[in-house]
């Protein structure tokens, strides 16, 4: 009954596609549609803290081995877009529509997933840590992009690509809230990333992989100095610069399965 | 289940008799452009995503005279902004928002905002569509959450009718809002002034209103460009010595936009007192006796305001008054009294 009816919804899906489809007709003639077949991959975020990759989580104290600050972290977000796989044949999948908002907070709001994505075997990954410049001037968006957020700001347009907030002692205020974003000039921490697979990873129907991203916000002290220099970001410039490309050139995707 | 096939039967219609030119139920039958006049240059503002109806208009007007959108329902964007003051605020210096808090700005007029290519008095706004996100959410303003506004609209008993009209999403959104919004405003035109009339060789000027354009060209409008008279550039009109508000520099960091604040149009100025980022000059004869004789010579200062080595434009009290009297012709009465246009 199950399989009877989807495959019925299927076919309406198909004349929905293809309704819509033959809006376009007189324009370009191209022969019947083949309707591909699509899967999906999903992504995760795995925590880690410092040069020894202790699991990290919001909510306990960690010490930086670099600074020697005390960090009790109450909110951690930032943005991951803009994903493209390549495929076995060398050629990339864009996905449209590719902005993610990762909370720390939970796992399920630490994972994601890539609908849509052509059946194939894939070898290697793209990323954008951040959100493109176009995307911070496009006015009122949706999803992840939604103005409600509280990951934009109000006073100086642009996206906060990045939120971590939190207490610690050696900060004079007693907290620290770091805002960073900005995405032009001088001051843009927007960061392509790639990685290879290291193997063909096959995406079907039924077969959904899954990318494990391991980030450390450990690294956004990599170089800069503690919080007794700086406890407060919330506006683009080099120290949120310097910040964010410590932090987001670390992210590796570190299983792929 | 069988509920499901026939949501999908029923996509497959609309999608099919989406093609159909023309005749689309859902769009209302009135003009489909907001208004631009023929002697302005380009909207910047295109609604390329947010398509422009007569509907949306409407329900974006419904909105900016709403206090649903502040916290103790209480403030519009119209307490602020009123029409027969070209949509600024009139006789307050600096913005008096929820319960009676002062904000740090005086309240800008607001009409050819789609021309606008920045917004706020230093700028840092770059799009029509998230410029209310500052006034609905500043704790002086309207002190609301966009997730709360979202929530008061979707349970209103009109809203949800109104924006499916517009939208055809099954609820609304922060989007939306944000949409009909800046449909609203991308629709307050106010280009039927004398000064138009003139530009487009309707008429002419008196012969003092001619020398004041005169004197205008000359002195003024290097910066209050024709015919939108802004440039949109940001520039240290001589004010201070010291700026307890750094303006344009709060959103650059750089040491030349020190006290500079974005160029305002002077159309409709005459009923836009007081004047200046901060409201300080309650006449225009106070402002004109500014650029006379009275500006500051800092490092971050216009060079277009200073004339023989001098700072000042230096102009006589009868260039002055002349100045004036062509300033007047900037009023579009037409617009300040439109129909429609007001809640
Ligand atoms: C409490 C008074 C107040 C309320 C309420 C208010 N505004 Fe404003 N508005 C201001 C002030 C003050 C500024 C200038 C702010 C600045 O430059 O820092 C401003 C600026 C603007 C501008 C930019 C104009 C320009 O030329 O750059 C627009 C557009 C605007 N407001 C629209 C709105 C809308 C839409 C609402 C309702 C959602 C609203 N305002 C509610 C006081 C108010
Ligand atoms: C160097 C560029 C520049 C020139 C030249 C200039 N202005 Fe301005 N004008 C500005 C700026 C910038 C502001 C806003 C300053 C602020 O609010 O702090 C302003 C504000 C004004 C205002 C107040 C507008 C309002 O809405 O509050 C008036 C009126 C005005 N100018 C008239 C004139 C006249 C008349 C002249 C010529 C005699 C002139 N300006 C020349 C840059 C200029």
């Amino acid at each position: 009954m199950k399989t009877t009816l989807s495959k019925y919804s299927l076919i309406l899906a198909a004349t929905a596609i293809l309704g819509l489809d033959s809006c376009k007709r007189d324009k370009d003639p191209e022969p019947g549609p083949i309707v591909p077949v699509y899967g999906s991959v999903n992504g995760k975020i795995n925590y880690v803290f410092g040069a020894d990759m202790v699991p990290w989580q919001l909510n306990k104290l960690y010490v930086h081995p670099k600074t020697g600050d005390s960090l009790t972290f109450t909110n951690f977000r930032f943005f991951i877009s803009n994903f493209k796989l390549k495929k076995a044949d060398g050629t990339w999948w864009t996905q449209p529509e590719s902005y993610y908002l990762i909370d720390a907070k939970t796992a399920a709001e630490s994972s994601f997933s890539i609908p849509n994505v052509p059946e194939g075997e894939y070898t290697a990954v793209e990323y954008t840590m951040g959100i493109d410049s176009l995307h911070n001037v496009s006015g009122a968006q949706t999803g992840a992009l939604t103005l409600s957020s509280g990951m934009f700001w109000d006073w100086n347009s642009g996206y906060i690509m990045l939120k971590a907030e939190g207490d610690s002692p050696n900060s004079s205020t007693g907290k620290f809230a770091l805002h960073l974003g900005g995405f032009s000039g001088t001051n843009n921490i927007v960061t392509v990333r790639t990685a290879e697979f290291g193997k063909t990873v096959k995406v079907t129907n039924g077969t959904t992989p899954t990318m494990t991203f391991t980030v450390n916000p450990a690294r956004l002290w990599h170089t800069s100095p503690g919080l007794a220099t700086i406890s407060v970001i919330h506006m683009p410039g080099a120290e949120a610069v310097t910040m964010a490309k410590d932090f987001y050139n670390n992210v590796t995707l570190s299983s792929v399965q | 289940m069988r509920r499901q096939s026939y949501i999908l039967l029923l996509a497959g219609l609309a999608g099919i008799s989406a093609c159909k030119p023309d005749a689309d139920f859902r769009t209302p039958a009135a003009n489909y452009t907001p208004e631009r006049p023929a002697h302005f240059p380009p909207a910047h503002y295109t609604h390329d995503k947010n398509k422009y109806s007569q509907a949306g208009f409407e329900l974006g007007r419904k909105l900016f005279f709403d206090p649903i959108l502040s916290a103790n329902n209480t403030i519009s964007c119209g307490s602020c902004h009123k029409q027969e003051h070209a949509f600024a605020d009139v006789n307050i210096r600096l913005s008096k928002g929820i319960d009676g808090k002062t904000g740090i700005r005086h309240t800008p007029a607001i009409f050819n905002m789609a021309w606008n290519t920045s917004f706020m008095w230093d700028g840092g706004v770059n799009q029509i569509e998230v410029m209310p996100l500052t006034p609905l959410t500043n704790k002086v303003e309207m002190a609301e959450t966009i997730s709360n506004i979202v929530y008061k609209l979707n349970r209103h008993k009109e809203y949800p009718t109104l924006f499916k009209n517009v939208f055809h999403r099954d609820s609304i959104d922060d989007q939306q809002m944000f949409w009909a919004l800046a449909q609203y405003m991308s629709n307050l035109v106010s280009a039927s002034s004398k000064y138009d009339d003139v530009y487009t060789g309707k008429t002419t000027y008196t012969k003092d209103q001619q020398d004041g354009y005169n004197l205008f060209k000359q002195n003024c409008s290097a910066c209050h460009t024709e015919p939108l008279l802004t440039d949109y550039s940001f520039k240290n009109n001589g004010l201070d010595y010291q700026f307890t508000d750094s303006g344009r520099y709060r959103i650059t960091r750089r040491e030349e936009d020190w006290g500079a604040f974005k160029v305002p149009t002077l159309r409709n100025i005459a009923v836009t007192s007081p004047y200046m980022h901060d409201g300080r000059f309650t006449t225009l004869e106070q402002v004109l006796h500014h650029y006379a004789d009275s500006v500051k010579q800092t490092p971050s200062l216009s060079p277009l305001l200073v004339k023989n080595g001098k700072p000042g434009l230096h102009l006589t009290a009868d260039e002055q008054r002349k100045i004036i009297l062509f300033l007047r012709t900037l009023t579009d009465t037409k617009f300040l009294t439109k129909a429609g246009l007001t809640e």
